[in-house]
């Protein structure tokens, strides 16, 4: 009688393909890695998961083809020069990771680790990632940000509030802010607003400012482990240095990288203090009273969950708890929700690779947020906002989409931040 | 085992036939690179396919995939195939019998394009799908209407309702509404010649699409079950039945499932019983009893689905791997037992006195209802059976390495023991493979009850490791006896397609019902240049010189040791 024994634990980051043997053997092709939970779909329109099957129709881009893909190549079946589609197809993924839930909760298998580790290796090997991955590396590499920009502009959003240089001052909570937000002006706001309110509720706060460097995020999303992992070194190491004792972001990037990632490190320090999404701090803040709403917000609005806040580290009601904390918000859900969201098409490098494509996934979010009557999309993810903004631009709509932040500052003071 | 470095290369389609099925599809929905194909390629609980990987075989990879998004499409491709002589795959999700067996480039046809509900027709209550649709999604819509369709597959609800017209169509609740192939009231078909055939009262102008018989020869009992080997569906017309659920399945009160890194438990609450249905378990001191009483409710008419299992209730409950084995290993869950599906079908006080008359046999056969009295732990762990009996969601949770080589044969009642019987001969010629091979000889094989009880179906497996070839070829030993077991003792067909089907067709002519032999004199007539579904359902001579050498010799060994002469 065989038993079959678990394997040592193995960091994520330390493994390659040959650690998943078993798995991609044993894909069942029970196809649930394309499709919704089956207990909560609601109509055959939003019955699928998989953001790229859906719109290519064929195996490769779904979870089950991943590990297909991954079985061939680690046994040798065919190498890249006799499939150079394979980059294309690893890359399109969004990295949602419907198909890894869905697939652990049925199968206890992981495509979507599969498939992060198979970019890895396209990226070990020379392939990887696709050409326009490679001006988004090398810039983390020259100016510790995905943008192309100057160390010194990471601070810009933040000249007309008050908050702590916590390398100069100690603070308790310190403010991770993020490459997209610090750097886009389009979406200052998003910081503005979370420093605000975070200060208005007493919050002994302070942030790096230009000092702060790429959580690493994009750049393991996209398989550059040995970058990501000089990252992760240097930011356990100035973060622990800093003595904060909690840190606080609104990206879900640097918050899954922070909260999940970086222990998943091989050879690195523990990072010291508790990592909080903001709408997990929010909704604490509210529970202890310390943040009230007193303005009436008078919209139906929906929550679009981010994935790698939601699906990846299980913030599902934290934010809607803040939501319905508010006055005058009418929360209505999607039928795509929690753990079965609708990914909106702009993560995991698909949105610089393969604009069309996440376009075209959030204007399928779009249309199933109209459904619900919603006036506006709320959301907590900088690039959500982005990718769900652009699409909402391109196709005239008047829906509108917000930041969780903007609803609550609305709710907190009479004029917009 | 072959060089393991050894690169796999692909046949190619001739250039001009690959140019006119570009020319019907257009450049986007016609696919041939490597990694393309080999997603195409393995199957799910196919070992056969398992192992010619391991082997390096390169006939397991189709030449190219192409996807029609119409009937239209389908009878161009299939017109081009038959010009050119080039063997053809309809393919859907792939989990069964999708295997490119031939030796020659071979086509998939995949139907992921045409995944439309064409219509629901609440006055005749039917439904009218394209090929991809599967029960999720039908179930869904029509739910909202208060319809639906009568059941889901115990394999999975993301399975489709054309694929599984192809096989039997298996629900939970098969007790009352049967296989989905007695729930068709029509089909359109493109042959394998490339004519397109519509059956039942579509087929008369204007009549409408609401009867399952047309005014000719009934074309469509040919079809079911034919395994693609007489043409492909497009469109099917299901039976829908009155739904006394909610309009859609409720949300779990406690959340949803999270991941495993960031597991709460609040987020595996298991679901209550649905709206104007319940589930009843009930267990019992042995097989016998279990028998009677599955025997007795299932002639009474009570209920509408009724059911036993075993090593499935630790697989479908468990979250993970280790869950289950411990679960496999401690009997967690009740070695004898049965459940019953209780509905409101006709009345609200139904259930009530359903369940009043299960308790009156129960009470003469012998058995104990699990309750909050009696093994609470157990019926809580069991709770996922109450979304899953109507629509089934965890029946692929593999929760183990693989599955292959089931046992799935069809007969009154009894031959449950004949089953059981004959698994613990199989573990001891061929010895173990996995803890739980043993499900179906220590505890029931899973039993569905059929038609009221008239006929049941019995299902053991064995788990072999994909990685380890052995060891699927063990598992491929089981699978050959289990055909002479169902020969030997004049059981149903083996498999899910309620015909028999290739191999065992070739390799055991005794055992019925006969069909395919028939099918085997008409499928030149529908298929003149034998290149539909190749060794489905029968094979043509060159696909039976193709098939291995090896395992005829299994086979014939196989049948030598239970008394049956050699097949030459």
């Amino acid at each position: 009688m065989t038993y079959y024994e678990p394997k040592p634990h193995k960091k994520f980051f330390e493994k390659t393909l040959e650690d998943y043997r078993d798995s991609i053997w044993g894909c069942a092709r029970c196809n649930w890695c394309q499709n919704h939970w089956a207990w909560n779909v609601k109509s055959a329109e939003y019955s699928e998961i998989c953001p790229a099957f859906h719109e290519f129709r064929i195996f490769p881009y779904a979870g089950m083809g991943k590990m297909h893909i991954a079985r061939a190549l680690l046994e040798g079946d065919f190498d890249y020069e006799d499939a150079p589609e394979v980059v294309k197809f690893l890359y399109t993924c969004t990295t949602c990771g419907a198909c890894e839930l869905n697939c652990q909760r049925l199968q206890d298998k992981e495509p979507l680790q599969v498939n992060e580790t198979l970019r890895a290796r396209l990226v070990k090997d020379g392939i990887g990632p696709m050409p326009e991955h490679r001006n988004l590396l090398k810039s983390v590499k020259n100016y510790d940000n995905p943008w192309m920009q100057p160390r010194t502009q990471r601070d810009r959003w933040a000249r007309k509030i008050k908050i702590k240089n916590i390398e100069k001052e100690p603070a308790e909570t310190l403010f991770f802010v993020g490459c997209t937000v610090a750097f886009d002006n389009t979406q200052w706001h998003v910081a503005q607003n979370t420093a605000t309110i975070l200060l208005g509720a007493g919050v002994d706060l302070g942030m790096l400012g230009t000092k702060e460097v790429c959580c690493g995020s994009p750049v393991a999303r996209i398989g550059d482990r040995d970058t990501f992992f000089d990252l992760a070194q240097r930011n356990i190491d100035m973060l622990n240095k800093t003595g904060a004792k909690e840190i606080v972001t609104f990206c879900p990037g640097c918050f899954k990288a922070l909260s999940h990632d970086y222990a998943e490190v091989p050879d690195v320090p523990r990072l010291q203090a508790a990592v909080y999404h903001s709408s997990q701090y929010f909704d604490r803040l509210i529970t202890e009273g310390k943040l009230t709403f007193s303005r009436p917000v008078n919209k139906r609005v929906t929550w679009h969950d981010p994935c790698h806040m939601g699906r990846h580290c299980g913030i599902y009601d934290e934010p809607r708890r803040v939501l319905e904390a508010i006055p005058g918000i009418n929360l209505v859900e999607m039928e795509r929700i929690k753990d079965q969201s609708w990914c909106c098409g702009g993560g995991g490098g698909a949105r610089t690779a393969f604009m069309d494509f996440a376009q075209k996934t959030a204007a399928k979010r779009i249309g199933e947020a109209k459904k619900t009557g919603a006036e506006a999309i709320v959301t907590s993810c900088p690039f959500c906002e982005q990718n769900i903004g652009d699409a909402l631009n391109a196709m005239n709509d008047e829906m509108e989409i917000f930041d969780l932040t903007d609803i609550m500052i609305k709710a907190m003071y009479s004029r917009e931040v | 085992m072959s060089d393991t470095r050894q690169k796999v290369i692909q046949k190619k389609l001739p250039r001009e036939v690959y140019s006119a099925l570009k020319n019907v599809v257009g450049e986007q929905w016609i696919h041939e690179s490597r990694s393309v194909v080999e997603t195409y390629s393995k199957l799910s609980i196919e070992g056969g396919s398992f192992v010619k990987k391991h082997e390096k075989d390169p006939h397991v990879l189709p030449a190219c995939v192409v996807l029609p998004a119409s009937t239209d499409d389908v009878q161009a491709i299939v017109k081009i195939c038959n010009r050119y002589h080039v063997p053809f795959i309809p393919f859907t999700n792939g989990q069964v019998f999708c295997n490119p067996t031939t030796q020659d480039p071979t086509l998939i046809i995949h139907f992921s394009r045409m995944n439309r509900i064409i219509k629901i027709d609440t006055q005749n209550m039917s439904a009218t799908l394209e090929p991809y649709v599967d029960y999720a999604q039908l179930q869904a819509e029509a739910m909202k209407r208060g319809l639906w369709n009568g059941g889901t597959p115990l394999a999975t609800t993301v399975c489709k309702l054309a694929s599984q017209f192809a096989f039997a169509g298996l629900w939970q609740t098969d007790l009352k509404y049967g296989l989905l192939n007695r729930n068709i009231i029509s089909v359109k078909m493109v042959l394998p010649d490339g004519e397109i055939l519509s059956t039942g009262s579509r087929c008369i102008p204007r009549a409408g699409d609401f009867w399952e018989y047309g005014p000719g020869p009934d074309l469509m009992g040919l079809q079911r079950s034919g395994l693609g080997t007489n043409g492909i569906v497009t469109e099917i017309t299901v039976k829908l039945h009155a739904w006394v659920g909610d309009d859609a399945l409720p949300e779990i009160p406690g959340g949803r499932p999270s991941l495993k890194h960031v597991h709460d438990a609040k987020y595996d609450s298991p679901p209550e019983p649905l709206k104007n249905h319940k589930l009843l378990w009930v267990e019992f001191k042995d097989l016998d009893t279990q028998l009677k009483a599955m025997r007795e409710i299932a002639h009474s008419g009570v209920g509408i689905g009724l059911n036993a299992t075993g090593v499935y209730s630790a697989f479908y409950c468990s979250q993970t791997q280790e869950m289950t084995v411990q679960r496999c290993k401690e009997h967690f869950f009740p070695d004898w037992n049965c459940y019953v599906i209780l509905a409101n079908t006709t009345s609200d006080q139904q259930i009530a006195y359903e369940e009043e008359v299960i308790r009156q046999i129960i009470a003469e056969v012998g058995g104990t209802f699990l309750s909050e009295t009696h093994k609470p732990e157990v019926l809580k762990a069991l709770q996922p059976w109450n979304y899953d009996c109507i629509r089934h969601s965890t029946g692929y949770r593999m929760n183990r390495k693989f599955y292959a080589n089931a046992w799935l044969p069809v007969g009154p009642l009894e031959e449950a023991k004949t089953t059981s019987r004959e698994w613990k001969k199989a573990l001891d010629l061929f010895g173990e493979i996995d803890i739980t091979d043993r499900g179906g000889a220590d505890d029931t094989p899973f039993v569905y009850a059929l038609q009221r009880g008239h006929f049941c179906l019995f299902e053991t497996d064995n788990y072999p490791d994909p990685v380890l070839p052995e060891e699927i070829k063990k598992a491929q030993a089981y699978g050959i006896y289990g055909a002479a077991v169902v020969t030997k003792y004049d059981l149903g067909p083996q498999l899910m397609a309620f015909v028999n089907v290739e191999p065992f067709t070739t390799m055991f002519p005794e055992a019925g019902p006969n069909a395919h032999l028939f099918m085997r004199k008409i499928r030149q007539v529908f298929d003149p240049n034998s290149v539909a579904a190749p060794g489905r359902q029968v094979f043509t001579e060159q696909e039976w010189q193709q098939f291995p050498a090896e395992i005829k010799a299994a086979v014939n060994a196989m049948r030598e040791l239970n008394g049956m002469p050699r097949v030459e």
